[in-house]
């Protein structure tokens, strides 16, 4: 996109982190052609003020307001939730499997939200 | 600007059906004709939202027209996705309203059931954001992103939401056009399978075949087009300030009171866009109908019921009355006629102001439409 959607203004990339809140979400059990059922999609305010509709493994334990990691694998983005505990883990930077896989996400934030520029989609 | 009346109006049944488009279009037109008194139109607008991927058929104004019999008469296509009957009645309103024309038909219809469903979800889902799109998102996924937001923020139940599809299929029995006749329990609804969580099936309407017309003139009739209209929005449901509320519904219904001269207050009936159940609870509220966070509570309580302080789809709605595309927002006006002019037997509620509203695409392109017996 080119124009701002309300204003015929040219918009200019930036980058934003790679995690945000969950605005609204749903898990579609009939998805069109080319998806596997069941497809969970959430839309996410992500840190900076940018929206972006992606994809997630599962919807469970999900709430409006939850806080959500985004990671783009090839060109599609991805969110994961963090629950209580990931957080805990992403900030203390504790030891264990999880911990690990937790701050390799934290590193992974700031330069996976670059892709959504080239995207054009932040 | 001068006032339209609407002469006449009249559709085909609505359901599966096996005729070609064109004849469900013309046989609509033509009886819409009949009821009007009047034999030629000074022109034509012609509506269907997908004429070209459904059917494989282009140039469909002129093919329309000509097979109406009217290859002479003027004719032009508007489209505005699933409100399109409501952007085609504006046209044609606007025809008379400057002295363009002093009679029009207006006509639409959609031909969809010969297709697999999930080519006919796909073919529907182009209205929406490319971007969007691309991730699996479909229409009853749209409408379950508003949903989940609704019934967090706004405190709307499954209980209110089912009863929307419960009291129109309730209407619908009523009425012998509609796709879906028979009634439906709160259990049923609630029972249903999850199509798009929290969406059931038994909360979207179905895909149907279909067409309505009506003849608006010059001259004084038995209704007044009191007003019309638009309001718009961003196509990406990622640019809309607010996911409770459609702000296309709001300006259109903004637009219409303003031109009518009065407020909701004196609207009696109303056909609102069910497309998915929750729509109708959003829409009562967006056009004042009701108070913000009142339309779901009104809804169980009976309210919008037949025999309710304030009738909504006694048609049956998109729910059960069905949703052929371009025909439904003329399909609403024609339900609105004939309460305005006693002519809805079995569902006749008392009436002198009713009030059309569709919703186009993802609540891109709105209409509200207020007419007023005369």
């Amino acid at each position: 996109m080119r124009w701002c959607p309300r204003h015929p203004i040219e918009m200019t990339p930036t980058s934003v982190m790679g995690g945000g809140e969950v605005v609204t979400f749903t898990t579609l059990l009939s998805p069109p052609a080319g998806f596997k059922s069941p497809l969970h999609i959430a839309l996410v305010d992500l840190i900076g003020g940018a929206r972006l509709v992606c994809h997630g493994d599962k919807t469970q334990g999900l709430r409006i307001g939850s806080w959500v990691a985004i990671e783009a694998v090839g060109n599609v983005y991805y969110f994961s939730h963090l629950g209580t505990l990931d957080r805990a883990r992403l900030f203390w930077r504790r030891a264990g499997r999880a911990g690990e896989r937790m701050s390799a996400i934290a590193q992974s934030l700031a330069k996976r939200a670059w892709k959504g520029r080239s995207r054009g989609e932040t | 600007m001068r006032d339209v009346w609407i002469a006449g109006a009249d559709m085909t049944r609505v359901g599966r059906l096996d005729q070609p488009l064109q004849d469900l279009m013309a046989v609509a037109a033509h009886a819409a004709l009949r009821d009007a008194d009047r034999e030629r139109p000074d022109a034509i607008v012609v509506t269907t939202m997908n004429p070209e991927e459904f059917l494989g058929d282009a140039n469909f104004a002129s093919n329309v027209a000509t097979h109406m019999g009217f290859a002479n008469v003027p004719v032009i296509r508007v489209e505005t996705a699933s409100s399109s009957g409501a952007a085609a009645f504006y046209a044609g309103f606007a025809q008379i309203a400057a002295g363009l024309a002093r009679t029009v038909v207006v006509v639409g219809g959609e031909k969809m059931t010969h297709l697999p469903t999930p080519k006919v979800s796909e073919l529907i889902g182009r209205s929406l954001d490319p971007y969007e799109r691309s991730y699996g998102t479909t229409m009853p996924a749209f409408a379950a992103l508003v949903t989940r937001a609704l019934m967090a923020k706004r405190g709307v139940t499954e209980r209110e939401i089912a009863q929307v599809a419960v009291k129109n299929h309730a209407h619908g029995a009523r009425n012998p056009l509609a796709h879906f006749r028979e009634e439906i329990t709160l259990d049923m609804v609630l029972a249903s399978r999850m199509v798009a969580d929290p969406l059931r099936l038994y909360h979207c309407c179905p895909i149907s075949d279909g067409a309505a017309a009506v003849v608006l003139t010059a001259e004084r009739s038995t209704v007044r087009v009191a007003g019309v209209g638009q309001g718009t929005d961003s196509l990406g449901l990622r640019h809309r300030e607010s996911l409770t509320s459609f702000r296309a519904t709001q300006e259109a219904a903004s637009a219409a009171f303003a031109m009518a001269g009065f407020g909701p207050e004196r609207v009696d009936v109303a056909e609102i866009h069910d497309a998915f159940a929750p729509f109708e609870i959003v829409s009562l509220e967006d056009v004042g109908l009701f108070p913000v966070g009142k339309a779901g509570a009104a809804t169980l309580d009976g309210e919008t019921a037949l025999d309710g302080r304030l009738p909504i789809n006694t048609s049956g709605g998109l729910k059960a009355r069905g949703h052929p595309l371009a025909a439904t927002g003329l399909a609403q006006i024609v339900e609105c006629v004939w309460q305005l002019t006693w002519r809805a037997p079995r569902r006749q509620v008392r009436c002198s102001v009713a009030l059309a509203q569709s919703i186009g695409g993802p609540g891109t392109n709105n209409w509200v439409t207020i007419l007023e017996a005369g």
